[in-house]
């Protein structure tokens, strides 16, 4: 499977049901945000929004909630839409392991169809809008934003793609978000500390995969164009820009070239963010646009952030707890499963065998120095293997009678944490702390748990037996 | 023909903003900014979000304040040749 740009993958979600088209005339604000709100509201079975009249647009087409639901999640992957959350979780991690995926170059691209390098308005040429009635500005939030290391310009393995808040201020100018544990923000140093400023190519409406990889926590030196040949079992198509020579995804609907100012920082945001506050306002970096491509018609791809849950915890839950499952498992074989699905892994839960005594609190502690936990991961709770991390009453038992905070919790002081944590204190420090769930191995001894209950005889037959009594009986109601 | 009076900055106040764009469909609405905080409004907003006098005070400041606001990332020395 394959996307080869948002639109066929739009057509995929109206197939399955999993799409909505809104032809009613709505305004911009807050129409847009409030109808994509809702639709996560109702649930993690919601469909993608198409708003296809938008008063005072004549052609303007907005994309909101493509990645949504869990439904939404699996045709994304290219999985069957009512792929079971952990199955898709397994399969995700499989095809992670097949790193490096291939590319594969070509030299047109549909986003080439317009091009303007002369008097760019980005308000004139995207629908922009609106999210949060405290935001700042208008920003593109659901954009690939590729860099590379001005040091190592030729190495694609560095070139970075992410996923970076952008506040649109001004008709080419754009506040960008590089927190300092991303890589962006790697290159945007090296670029910095010559006085250069670094070229940047904005890459939005974007096949479904494109967008869970920019937002992975991946190794500084992994490709996220190879990572998504190795997720997708098919090369990757990219093309170069013109301007910058960066590579953006073939089947984009836009692609902004432009610089970040070097040394350059003035006032951003506030911004509604995952964590369920606004971001406040402080002073980052500027980006100039000097040429904007696009198809003819673009369809501008957006997503509403807020109060979790929104669209970024779909999109940002199985990409960030498979690598962080994949790099802690080469130091740790035992480890079973490991879900970061909450506030984009601010908590991650892992269950892991245990070799020894104190084994559960190394696992936990090895999550911090990761990619992901460098920036986020500030609780981490540690379970039994016979503990399902993505179950959370079974999470909730084993931290009701596992734990016991005499001996159960370790708590590191001085950690790094991204700015946006609004506990951390001050902005960007924390302390952080690992739960150890788990059942005391020796020569560990605390606590009575030599009598842990277990289902009676014979109750997985039974589950077998009813669940197919009761699917034959809703057959049975259904065909009435 | 006299040119439009522009609006206020509805969050920093400052009365020296200008305009954006306008809807593609003429009339319908028009898109403001201001220089000075970067603020972006559109003509169509609730009052809660055009009019400075109703804007949220806790969303509101100075363009004074703008000097005091956290750095992120924070600009690193120049390397010295």
């Amino acid at each position: 499977m394959a996307y080869k740009g948002l639109r066929e993958f739009l057509n995929v979600l109206e197939k399955n049901g999993q799409l909505l088209r809104i032809s009613e005339p709505v305004l911009p604000e807050p129409d847009i945000a409030s109808a994509a709100c809702a639709g996560t509201k109702l649930g993690d079975q919601s469909p993608a929004l198409l708003f296809e009249n938008i008063k005072g647009y004549t052609t303007a087409k907005i994309a909101m909630n493509v990645h949504a639901s869990w439904p939404n999640h699996a045709l994304a992957i290219g999985m069957a839409k009512d792929t079971p959350l952990k199955e898709q979780f397994f399969e995700f991690v499989k095809r992670y392991q097949t790193y490096p995926g291939k590319i594969e170059r070509r030299a047109d691209a549909p986003w080439k169809e317009v091009v303007i390098d002369k008097d760019i308005n980005l308000y004139d040429l995207m629908p922009l809008l609106r999210l949060n009635q405290g935001d700042g500005g208008f920003y593109i939030d659901k954009s690939t934003v590729v860099s590379r290391d001005l040091n190592d310009w030729d190495n694609i393995d560095t070139q970075n793609c992410g996923m970076y808040r952008l506040e649109v201020k001004g008709r080419n100018r754009i506040g960008i978000q590089p927190i300092p544990e991303h890589d962006i923000a790697i290159h945007l140093a090296r670029a910095e500390e010559q006085g250069k400023d670094l070229p940047v190519a904005i890459c939005l409406g974007n096949d479904p995969l494109m967008s869970i990889v920019s937002g992975m926590p991946i190794l500084y030196d992994q490709s996220e164009y190879k990572m998504a040949g190795a997720l997708q079992g098919e090369p990757y198509r990219i093309t170069a820009t013109e301007l910058t020579g960066l590579d953006a995804p073939w089947g984009s609907e836009f692609v902004l070239e432009g610089k970040i100012k070097s040394r350059v920082r003035e006032a951003e945001g506030p911004f509604g963010e995952f964590t369920g506050h606004y971001s406040g306002a402080r002073n980052m970096p500027v980006i100039e646009i000097d040429r904007v491509s696009h198809r003819k018609n673009p369809i501008f791809e957006h997503l509403y952030i807020g109060m979790p849950w929104t669209e970024i915890d779909y999109l940002l839950g199985i990409n960030t707890g498979a690598p962080l499952y994949v790099q802690l498992k080469e130091n740790f074989p035992e480890i079973v499963s490991v879900n970061a699905l909450y506030t984009h892994g601010l908590v991650v839960i892992i269950s892991t065998k245990r070799r020894f005594g104190g084994f559960a609190k190394a696992v936990g502690l090895r999550v911090f120095s990761t990619p992901h936990g460098m920036g986020y991961a500030k609780v981490v709770i540690v379970v039994d293997e016979t503990v399902d991390p993505y179950n959370l009453p079974q999470v909730m038992w084993a931290l009701s009678t596992k734990f016991n905070p005499q001996f159960d919790l370790v708590v590191v002081p001085g950690m790094s944490v991204l700015s946006l944590d609004p506990g951390s204190d001050p902005e960007g420090m924390t302390y952080k702390m690992v739960i150890d769930a788990t059942t005391p191995k020796a020569p560990e001894t605390h606590g009575h748990y030599s009598q842990e209950l277990r289902d009676p005889a014979g109750t997985q037959q039974w589950m077998k037996q009813i669940g197919e009594m009761v699917a034959s009986a809703a057959k049975q109601g259904g065909s009435r | 023909m006299t040119a439009e009076k522009l609006p206020m900055c509805p969050r920093c106040e400052t009365d020296k903003t200008e305009e954006l764009t306008k809807s593609p469909d003429p009339g319908v609405w028009v898109i403001y900014r201001c220089p000075t905080c970067f603020f972006a409004w559109r003509s169509t907003e609730p009052d809660f979000i055009t009019d400075p006098k109703k804007y949220d005070p806790n969303f509101k400041f100075k363009p004074e304040d703008m000097a005091t606001f956290q750095v992120v990332p924070t600009v690193p020395d120049l390397i010295k040749r």
